[in-house]
């Protein structure tokens, strides 16, 4: 017996290293995405080697564009203040549409049922390695209130939803993953359907949606919303090629994501507020016993 | 020899780092170079059979690890592509930058290909082999594969140096 494991032993240390690896990753691929503690002992190692050289990149290049906006800094401050003068009456016309907004609500005697949420802005430190990955890594944890299938957004739309985390850091798995699903609605028509990633960087693929609804290459769809998905209303992105079968029930169409994920540097995280006042609440228990010990 | 599988886990760390850090700094969009892959690569045509698979695994952990894919995914292709470069190793060669490279494409467009089947088998998600983002990872891998080489390659020379001047070889 030992003769023959020392013949074979080679060939049985390949199998096991196949085999372990496999049957791990069969048993949890539909499971979602967690870590264990060595992944986190490894992740805490090397997000933050991560977040020195990006944060050391951004600011050699924010002290070079801070040297070139100095050039410009008349021509731009002008501009500026126009923008600025724009933006103050579409504050003003935005506040009286909420005003107006409430006194509806109010009339109608509707109560928003959505929980209370808190958004914390987080800078991306890296982005999944692989090309299959499609993901990104944030400098936010659950030390910041943040929750495993938190939403993450940014001005342009929707980005992805957190899919694993350690204290500092968190994992936010794109749109355009395979495994992404986002009940969507088109903003136009208000039918419904579901954007599904395609794992194409650029591209999104829209699914059930009915093959009577009025979808055309243009349409914008927004985030339908629902306990555990995306806030209400957040765009998602763009129709195109939009095809409708002879047969079925459903049309078939491509979905151009609203956010470029290359260009991205920051993102909000929509975190739950019940796990904010948690978070805080712990935050302030602790105090009284940290200082305590320093006595 | 210890000394040396632990500097290789470490270039494999330091790499997957590089691998997360500079498409995002640089904003690829896909082509991403795997960095990784090359490692497995230089494993498999240049480590015995024991050492090499367990330094592959480790690579493909550290892919999984900066992936934010089901456990594992990418531990087990990294270890299949080393017995699958492995098997055909005799009839490749890297011994100069170009031919590096050429394996490295090719290596590359292989373990897309496993990489895209196994991940949309075994989750639901359905296979979808996009042809153009594989290319252009494959292109990345090719145009990073001889650095990593050479750093790999001058690592082993030090130890080589080391056990001769000891008196011995590997």
């Amino acid at each position: 017996m030992g003769s023959i494991l020392k013949r074979f032993r080679e060939p049985i240390f390949v199998i096991a290293l196949l085999a372990i690896p496999f049957f791990i990753f069969f048993a949890k691929a539909k499971k979602g995405i967690a870590l264990s503690r060595v992944d986190r002992v490894l992740v805490a190692l090397m997000a933050p080697i991560e977040r020195t050289l990006t944060g050391a990149a951004f600011g050699v290049v924010d002290t070079w564009h801070a040297y070139l906006a100095l050039r410009g800094v008349r021509e731009e401050n002008l501009a500026l203040r126009r923008e600025n003068l724009r933006a103050r009456t579409t504050d003003q016309q935005a506040a009286e549409l909420r005003l107006e907004n409430d006194r509806l609500r109010h009339l109608l005697d509707f109560a928003d049922k959505q929980a209370p949420t808190r958004l914390v802005v987080a800078r991306i430190v890296a982005v999944g390695a692989s090309t299959h990955s499609h993901s990104l890594r944030i400098a936010r944890g659950s030390e910041d209130g943040i929750v495993k299938g938190a939403a993450v957004i940014a001005p342009d739309g929707i980005v992805g939803t957190v899919v694993q985390l350690t204290g500092s850091y968190a994992d936010v798995q794109l749109i355009v993953s395979p495994l992404s699903a986002v009940p969507a609605i088109t903003q136009r028509t208000r039918g419904r359907s579901t954007v599904k990633g395609t794992g194409d960087i650029g591209r999104c693929k829209v699914e059930y949606a009915q093959r009577t609804d009025d979808l055309q290459d243009g349409d914008m769809l927004v985030t339908a919303g629902g306990p555990g998905f995306f806030p209400q209303g957040l765009r998602i992105g763009r129709v195109g090629n939009v095809n409708r079968k002879q047969s079925g029930m459903f049309l078939s169409a491509e979905v151009v994501p609203s956010v470029d994920f290359a260009r991205l540097d920051e993102v909000t995280v929509v975190a739950a507020a019940e796990a904010v006042q948690q978070q805080q609440q712990q935050a302030a228990d602790l105090a009284p016993a940290a200082a305590g010990a320093v006595q | 020899m210890t000394l040396r599988i632990a500097l290789v886990v470490l270039v494999c760390m330091a790499l997957a780092v590089a691998e997360s850090v500079l498409p995002f700094l640089l904003h690829l969009k896909v082509a991403r170079p795997d960095l990784l892959l090359a490692v497995v690569l230089y494993l498999a045509l240049h480590d015995d059979i024991v050492e090499g698979a367990a330094l592959s695994a480790v690579a493909g952990y550290f892919s999984d690890l900066s992936s934010a894919t089901p456990a594992f995914l990418y531990t087990f292709l990294a270890v299949l592509t080393f017995v699958v470069l492995r098997l055909g190793g005799s009839a490749l060669k890297t011994e100069g930058g170009v031919q590096s490279a050429v394996v490295a494409f090719g290596a590359s467009l292989l373990h897309g290909l496993i990489a895209a089947a196994v991940f949309g088998f075994f989750t639901g998600t359905g296979i979808h082999f996009a042809a153009l983002p594989m290319l252009w990872s494959a292109l990345g891998t090719a145009l990073l594969a001889p650095a990593v080489f050479s750093i790999l390659r001058r690592l082993d020379l030090n130890f080589l140096h080391s056990d001769v001047n000891a008196g011995g070889m590997r």
